[in-house]
């Protein structure tokens, strides 16, 4: 609790808008913007980072043996249909109980379900959905099963798996902001701070900062698609 | 060809309006219902959540004559939390036994929107309480432990909306710093040498007569090691019986508080405001009434009490009843419908 105009969790009713999004010392300090970015960023990376190493894998082996068709099915449905607010606020409870605190294990795990489905689809599509032409007549060369997989499959599938990771990142940075209203802090503090104090200057804050955020994790992968070598890039 | 054309269009209008008037009731049935009428007479929102109980005011033989009282229909709605809603549910039975005309909304907003209600005039009667009351329209007026000195403050600034308070209950649910029963602290001031983690929702963080108080160096001056905020309600017990927080702001007539073996911090500096329920009632439908709607509201603010509350509270969090059947079950047991 030292220092920052935030450290108190309150901000005064009579800042505009623009004044707390330009005024430097509401990003600094105890409970400033840079704080929340750099707690929602670590979370949201994280989630990421595991989505990403459970998803990819599970979806190239499957998809290049042909095998769990019907798990594309389940993941769409399952993708539209998980309730992350409820998942992350039943945990939440359970959590305390076994003395884990609030964070980050409800609000990881619930975003992990709503990051996982998009990933696992792109994957699985892209990689089945490589030319069966490419695929045989790298076979006939000589290569071997695993290269096939690695230098054929996923090396043209890669596009689409960028995609699905886009979707994903773009999907957790914007539902990440709930963590402040199950005892966490992150982005989602001014919106519940604002609701909360009817202050719709921090409410109308940050809601921008979070749009913002998921705008820019958008943009950053693109621009990431943009940077993969011309022939994968095509192929979509 | 064009018959069935025609009867198709209406079906889709006469779906689309059942729907606008399902959805429209809501907010304002008063108004909504006029329409109506014109377009789907079968459609009539049932507002009223079941008052099977009341429904017989034949046995409101004792008191004030039979002549049921004559004027506007009076609409009440509950804050959006048990306690307010089982009030509200307490007020709107006794006077529909009474013989009033009595519409209870779906329970909406907080305190802001049930002034805002007042004071737009969709709402006739709510009920609250009067230290929150204070806060939300004199927040700069210094807080009193004494209800007799709120009143003074806020009786004149409800008139300016066009409403009136009437007399407030014995019943008070008000603010409390709780923390664990075993907790080395009894009164606030305590807690400035416990290096406690603090919990409350996001509203406290900003209120003088809450953490601002608690910290502030002329009054209380504790300096907490973190603070967390927690969404305000039954959260809060999870977070202090997980040791996640030593201290939570909560209410005094929080049923958790008993049944998880709580214990209320003593407001040694009298910080907390005087939190009597009171209700506040529309000017224009007071004097329809005449004087017959006050007193019927007083004689039912007198006979609530704190324990009423808390008894409450216990029926609708922890054995999660529905708020009209506490509300009637009490009433009916109190002999006042």
């Amino acid at each position: 609790m030292i220092g920052g105009v935030l450290a108190q969790a309150a901000v005064p009713r009579d800042v505009g808008v623009f004044e707390f999004l330009f005024g430097a010392e509401y990003w600094t300090g105890a409970g400033g913007i840079l704080t929340s970015l750099w707690d929602t960023v670590v979370l949201c990376g994280a989630v990421m980072i595991v989505a990403t190493l459970v998803a990819v894998p599970l979806a190239t082996v499957l998809a290049h043996h042909g095998r769990g068709e019907l798990s594309v099915t389940w993941m769409v449905t399952l993708s539209r249909a998980v309730p992350t607010f409820a998942i992350a606020g039943l945990l939440v409870p359970l959590s305390l109980r076994r003395g884990w605190g609030f964070e980050p294990w409800p609000i990881f795990i619930a975003l992990l379900l709503l990051a996982i489905p998009p990933i696992y689809l792109n994957t699985y599509t892209g990689v089945r959905g490589v030319d069966r032409g490419v695929v045989d007549a790298a076979r006939a060369m000589g290569l071997e099963e695993r290269n096939v997989l690695f230098q054929i499959e996923v090396a043209l599938a890669t596009s689409v798996m960028l995609v699905g990771i886009r979707v994903a990142a773009v999907q957790v940075v914007a539902t990440e902001p709930i963590r402040a209203f199950l005892g966490g802090d992150g982005l989602g503090r001014y919106v519940r701070d604002g609701l909360g104090q009817n202050n719709d200057n921090l409410l109308l804050a940050g809601a921008i900062l979070v749009a913002g955020l998921a705008a820019l994790t958008g943009a950053v992968f693109g621009l990431l698609r943009r940077a993969l070598p011309p022939g994968v890039r095509r192929i979509r | 060809m064009k018959q069935p054309k025609f009867r198709l269009l209406l079906i889709v209008v006469a779906v689309f309006a059942l729907f606008a008037a399902a959805c429209g009731s809501d907010d304002d049935s008063g108004e909504t219902a006029t329409e109506d009428t014109t377009e789907t007479p079968a459609e009539d929102p049932t507002e009223t959540p079941a008052e099977d109980p009341t429904e017989t005011p034949a046995e409101d033989t004792g008191d004030s004559a039979a002549a049921a009282p004559e004027g506007p229909t009076i609409r009440v709605r509950g804050q959006d939390f048990s306690e307010s809603v089982t009030i509200a549910e307490v007020y709107a039975q006794f006077l529909e036994a009474k013989g009033y005309d009595i519409d209870v909304l779906t329970p909406a907003g907080f305190r802001t929107e049930a002034i805002d209600g007042i004071s737009n005039g969709d709402l006739d009667l709510i009920i609250d309480y009067i230290g929150g009351a204070l806060s939300a329209l004199a927040p700069d007026a210094g807080a009193s432990a004494d209800p007799d000195a709120i009143v003074e403050i806020i009786a004149p600034l409800y008139q300016e909306i066009g409403a009136t308070l009437l007399d407030y209950s014995p019943a008070v649910d008000g603010d409390a710093l709780v923390v664990r029963g075993d907790y080395d602290a009894t009164t606030i001031s305590d807690l400035a040498a416990a290096d406690a983690v603090f919990g409350a929702s996001a509203a406290c963080f900003e209120r003088p007569q809450c953490f601002l108080g608690y910290t502030d160096p002329d009054i209380y001056g504790i300096e907490f090691a973190d603070t967390v905020t927690i969404e305000f309600g039954p959260l809060l017990g999870e977070a202090l019986s997980a040791e996640e927080v030593d201290a939570v702001v909560w209410n005094t007539t929080a049923p958790q508080i008993g049944e998880q073996g709580f214990k209320v911090l003593e407001d040694d500096k009298g910080l907390h405001p005087a939190q009597n329920i009171a209700p506040i009632v529309v000017n224009s439908v007071l004097e329809a009434y005449g004087d017959q709607l006050s007193a019927d509201l007083n004689e039912l603010s007198a006979a609530i009490t704190t324990d009423d509350l808390v008894a409450w509270n216990i029926e609708t969090d922890i054995n999660f009843r529905e708020s009209d059947e506490v509300a009637a079950e009490w009433l009916a047991a109190k002999g006042l419908i």
